[in-house]
């Protein structure tokens, strides 16, 4: 017997009431999250703390602690590496791919989830076997220039459209997805394209969500294929613009680390966002039982 | 609900494929290049350059092409800058596709046209260089036959821009690494000289460890240059590293017999008991900010960390010599070092006037000179000097200047990765796992033998 | 048709409307078959010849050379043997470790804890920063003199060079950083799967009286096989193929090289000169292909087999 649940979200959100015991775990859960958060939260400072120092003190003692610890390098960030135009590009590449990335592999997931048409196995087959491919740049780029392609953004974007991954925690994430859906939405007449956009696609927000920050974080952070693919620096991303920190035998790592900070942000934002709909899916007592 | 969430979907989606499609129009794919009618001519013409990441390099291109622009209307140059870690594959992309027509050839350790194939090597080697393959597709342009050739050293054009007899790339530069910095202040402090054999600079060592001080640093944590600091060394001990080169192939240099074996133990005793220990947390440019601290004595490592030193604003009084790796004092009178970056041309550019236009602009006398000052290389232009510190330091010994092993040896197929002798200094602990400079030497030779014999 | 299966349920109105799903699937499947399929298909072809990938280079093909050269070739082929046996070590250490910490992470930060929003951004901040910050924190945490690791290494006594000390040293702080900088990814995909754990279930196991250990038993890994599979499959693989740390991190040193890092050396130069050597290179990765080819087979039919088992 099932509980419809008007608000699936403040369900998960109303624990239980527990007992002592319940109240230790807790304890010792934040016990063991402390601990491990020291070594995520002492190297981002270190980070933090490296933007905010002169290339030169930073040399004479790399691990130190900023005697005058300043914005200049966040505000050379923002000149040299161009900054806002190259921001603008890394968003459209960004939010181009995963856009029509997500809208596609959504098609191929689910019939292949359900098993809909014999080869959907052969199909995902390929897709495993796209994980392990080696790299074939050289191969990808006389294909891209051959298409005409080359130093074009939708040529660029092109190289974004695929994500095995992405599919494939797609397709697992679906199978979790109960049949009886289907079998009811069927039965009240839907179409297929009504049923993946209504009813799947909001049972799978978890899983989109998580396919589209990884995918996002792929192109946004992409430093080699701008090098090959753009010539032009209208079309240059914000990685491409992080050159201007490089030295031949070293590089300015306080202004890379005030750069990246900076970069970072966006997708930072967008994480935060969509956390809430990784944790937060629908499927809560919906329709078991 | 739903139907609202649809809505939005399919309006994103639409919003970024028109994003996309705007964003293409609005730039141009290859240039279609008019064919030019030469420099100054009322066609616009966009000359694409491909250079490497260099700061000062970089800042004094973008002084050079405004001058050039300003004296070639119709001209605009398009510079492209890549690391030089990525520089070999954006030759080779932007070659495919025709997309470049000035190339500045600083790829990977950037040093001209150097490790060729060379007869005694026979079929024997794993790679032909990236500028001897790009050659051999005709991608690069014949530079034999024009006048600017004339401004560089003879011995430097055939030497890194050369091949089979034609001229292909102009060398813009010599570094030299194989020399070390001196503390002066610190060396009167102590009460030593400059060492200028391989024994005073071992008791040199040792009497500043006794003061307090230490005597050697260099940027351990990122290997290369433990043992670019010892090339210095090895030259002192083989003056001829082409021969040595030569000689490691046929077999009559060994690492682990005589001279070689010399080298190898030498370096041991370079890198376990003259650097100073905590160099393996000290990066390349780290290195020189502590040396800027005035507690090291020398800093083995290449000439082009000079400006580094000075911006830290070292307090003490500094110089270069030769690294004094032999007891006979006329050994270790050569510095060592490799050409740097070369202009190219590629063959196909739809625009050859203004190309050689722009190479002949920057061939120029006096413009090399503008360009020496601002990147500070050793000239390969007969008519240049290096204005600087460093330069002064240096300019009795210029004319002793060699190319290092580095740039002549060609590992056969098939060889261990011990088997580049020219790196023992970097595989003694701490910094790898050799303790015995007997066993490493066997080691080396064995894992050259396996590529000699194959 | 024929071509659909009997549990396709949406095809009643018509013969177009059952070919639906096939045809929305052909866009995503052709974009995957020409971007990335195609040219790793040329890439195997390209192992054959002594490519060099320049236009107007000659190719030749020379059958099986290059994979000779590579895997049998002087002591060239000791050193690459090592690095596959190091490319496996660590794979099989990286899987288990980051595997095991993204679950516990992920069981924690499922419960209702103040701070959780805070928690998972932070573990999750590595994979928005990229191999290049990763690379450089750990250099900064990892500084052999007067670094917080050091610092910490001192209250116990001891004292290392990190990664700038020996081979092995170094390889196994690679290894810790790729764990910390991937566990995030491991941890948001079991956050993921477990929501779709309906609470009902703990709820009547809690009744009849089961326990922590109990409900994860018998309710928790159960239901989150599909991301265990997931996680499991894309761990063993993403781990055969990293390279990029040992790049940032230690660079060139003899004695840590990983299969990864051997294919990137070759194809893209690094050494004195580099090279262009497709050919050679392609057939470098190929092999890297194999190897995980095979383990990723191997996995992928566990991984099956588990689902038959658990998700009938």
């Amino acid at each position: 017997m099932s509980i419809p649940l008007k608000n699936p979200v403040a369900a998960l959100d109303k624990a239980p009431s527990f007992s002592t015991r319940s109240r230790n775990v807790k304890i010792a859960s934040y016990v063991v999250l402390s601990i491990f958060s020291i070594f995520y939260i002492w190297p981002l400072f270190m980070l933090v703390n490296t933007a905010l120092r002169p290339l030169t003190e930073y040399l004479r003692d790399p691990a130190g602690l900023a005697t005058n610890p300043s914005l200049a390098n966040f505000a050379d960030a923002w000149e040299l590496a161009n900054f806002p135009q190259y921001m603008l590009n890394s968003a459209i590449y960004t939010v181009t791919a995963t856009a029509i990335f997500v809208a596609t592999s959504l098609f191929v997931a689910f019939p292949i989830a359900r098993g809909y048409f014999k080869g959907s196995g052969a199909i995902l087959t390929l897709y495993v076997v796209a994980l392990f491919l080696p790299p074939a740049l050289i191969p990808q780029f006389q294909l891209i220039l051959n298409l005409g392609l080359f130093n074009t953004r939708p040529g660029f974007i092109m190289l974004f459209l695929i994500n095995p991954i992405g599919m494939i925690i797609l397709v697992n994430y679906m199978k979790s997805i109960p049949r009886e859906l289907d079998e009811s939405a069927a039965v009240d007449g839907s179409s297929y394209t009504r049923f993946v956009f209504s009813v799947i696609f909001p049972l799978i927000r978890p899983a989109v969500a998580t396919v589209t920050v990884l995918h996002a974080i792929g192109i946004w952070n992409e430093l080699i294929l701008p090098t090959i693919y753009l010539t032009n620096q209208d079309l240059y991303p914000i990685t491409r613009g992080l050159i201007v920190f490089e030295g031949v035998y070293g590089s300015n790592w306080p202004g890379i680390a005030a750069a990246v900070l900076m970069l970072m942000l966006p997708i930072l934002v967008l994480f935060m966002f969509l956390q809430r709909y990784i944790i937060g899916g629908l499927t809560a007592g919906a329709v078991k039982g | 609900m739903k139907h609202q969430r649809r809505v939005w979907t399919t309006l994103f989606v639409v919003f970024a494929l028109v994003l996309a499609a705007c964003g293409s129009d609005s730039t141009e794919s290859t240039d279609a290049g008019t064919a030019t009618t030469g420099a100054g001519s009322a066609e616009e013409v966009t000359l694409r350059v491909l250079a490497h990441q260099n700061p000062t390099f970089v800042a004094y291109m973008e002084d050079f092409n405004s001058r050039f622009q300003a004296a070639n209307p119709g001209v605009t140059v398009a510079m492209t800058v890549v690391g030089q870690g990525d520089m070999a594959s954006a030759i080779n992309t932007r070659t495919s596709a025709n997309d470049v027509d000035v190339i500045d050839f600083c790829a990977g350790s950037c040093s001209a046209f150097s490790n060729g194939i060379l007869d005694y090597m026979g079929d024997n080697y794993g790679e032909k260089p990236v500028w001897q393959q790009l050659i051999e597709a005709g991608l690069l342009m014949d530079l034999t036959d024009e006048p600017f050739v004339a401004n560089f050293d003879e011995i430097a054009i055939r030497d890194a821009g050369t091949f089979n007899d034609r001229v292909y790339a102009l060398p813009m530069g010599r570094v030299t690494y194989s020399g070390m910095f001196v503390n002066n202040d610190l060396l009167a402090e102590v009460g030593v000289a400059i060492p200028a054999t391989w024994s005073d600079l071992v008791s040199a060592c040792e009497a500043i460890k006794d003061s307090g001080n230490e005597c050697m640093t260099v940027g351990g944590g990122d290997t290369w240059p433990i043992f670019v600091g010892a090339s210095g060394l090895l030259g002192s001990i083989f003056p001829d590293q082409a021969a040595l080169a030569e000689g490691l192939w046929a077999g009559d240099i060994k690492w682990n017999e005589g001279k070689g074996l010399e080298a190898v133990e030498k370096f041991q005793v370079f890198s376990t008991e003259m650097l100073e220990s905590g160099v393996t947390g000290l990066g390349h440019d780290e290195a020189t900010a502590r040396y800027a601290g005035g507690d090291v004595a020398f800093m083995p490592t290449g000439m082009w960390q000079a400006p580094n030193l000075e911006s830290f604003e070292p307090t003490f009084d500094w110089t270069y010599v030769p690294f004094p790796g032999s007891d006979t004092v006329a050994d270790n009178e050569y510095l060592w070092g490799k050409y740097d970056m070369s202009w190219m041309v590629a063959a196909d550019t739809p625009h050859p006037d203004v190309a050689m236009a722009y190479l002949a602009a920057l061939a120029d006398t006096t413009e090399y000179q503008t360009y020496l000052d601002a990147v500070g290389f050793l000239p390969t232009q007969p008519t240049a000097s290096l204005n600087s510190k460093l330069g002064d330091a240096v300019a009795d010994l210029v004319p002793a200047y060699r190319v290092g092993l580095e740039q002549y040896w060609v590992s056969p197929s098939g060889a261990g990765q011990w088997a580049d002798g020219r790196q023992a200094a970097a595989w003694f602990a701490p910094f790898n796992e050799w303790t015995d400079s007997t066993e490493l030497a066997n080691q080396i030779q064995a894992d050259l033998d396996a590529g000699l014999s194959g | 048709m024929a071509i659909m299966q009997k549990n396709y349920l949406f095809g009643s109105a018509g013969k177009w409307r059952r070919l639906t799903p096939l045809m929305l699937l052909i866009p995503g499947v052709f974009l995957y078959l020409l971007i990335a399929l195609g040219p790793s298909l040329a890439t195997s072809v390209y192992s054959f010849t002594d490519a060099s990938g320049l236009r107007g280079a000659a190719v030749n093909w020379i059958g099986l050379d290059n994979y000779r050269e590579f895997l049998f070739e002087g002591l060239a082929s000791r050193d690459n043997i090592d690095a596959t046996l190091r490319t496996l070590r660590f794979s099989v250490l990286v899987t288990f470790i980051q595997f095991t910490l993204g679950l516990i992470l992920a069981l924690l930060l499922n419960q209702k804890l103040k701070g959780r929003t805070f928690f998972r951004t932070l573990f999750f901040i590595p994979v928005i920063l990229g191999v290049v910050i990763q690379g450089l924190m750990w250099k900064l945490f990892l500084q052999p003199r007067g670094g917080p690791m050091a610092t910490i290494f001192d209250w116990f006594g001891t004292q290392s060079e990190f990664l700038g000390g020996l081979p092995g040293q170094a390889f196994n702080w690679v290894i810790v950083v790729q764990i910390w900088a991937n566990v995030g990814v491991t941890m948001v995909i079991f956050l993921a799967g477990m929501q779709t754990i309906s609470e009902d279930l703990y709820e009547a196991a809690r009744i009849d009286g089961a326990d922590g250990w109990q409900l994860f038993k018998s309710i928790t890994w159960p239901q989150l096989t599909p991301a265990i599979n997931t996680n499991f499959l894309l761990n063993i693989i993403g781990s055969l193929q990293a390279w990029q740390l040992f790049l940032v991190l230690i660079g060139y040193k003899p004695g840590t090289q990983v299969l990864g890092y051997l294919v990137y050396a070759e194809g893209f130069g690094q050494g004195e000169s580099p090279a262009f050597r497709q050919g050679f290179a392609a057939a470098a990765s190929i092999v890297l292909f194999l190897l995980v080819l095979v383990i990723g087979f191997a996995a992928n039919r566990y991984v099956s087999w588990r689902e038959d088992r658990y998700m009938a």
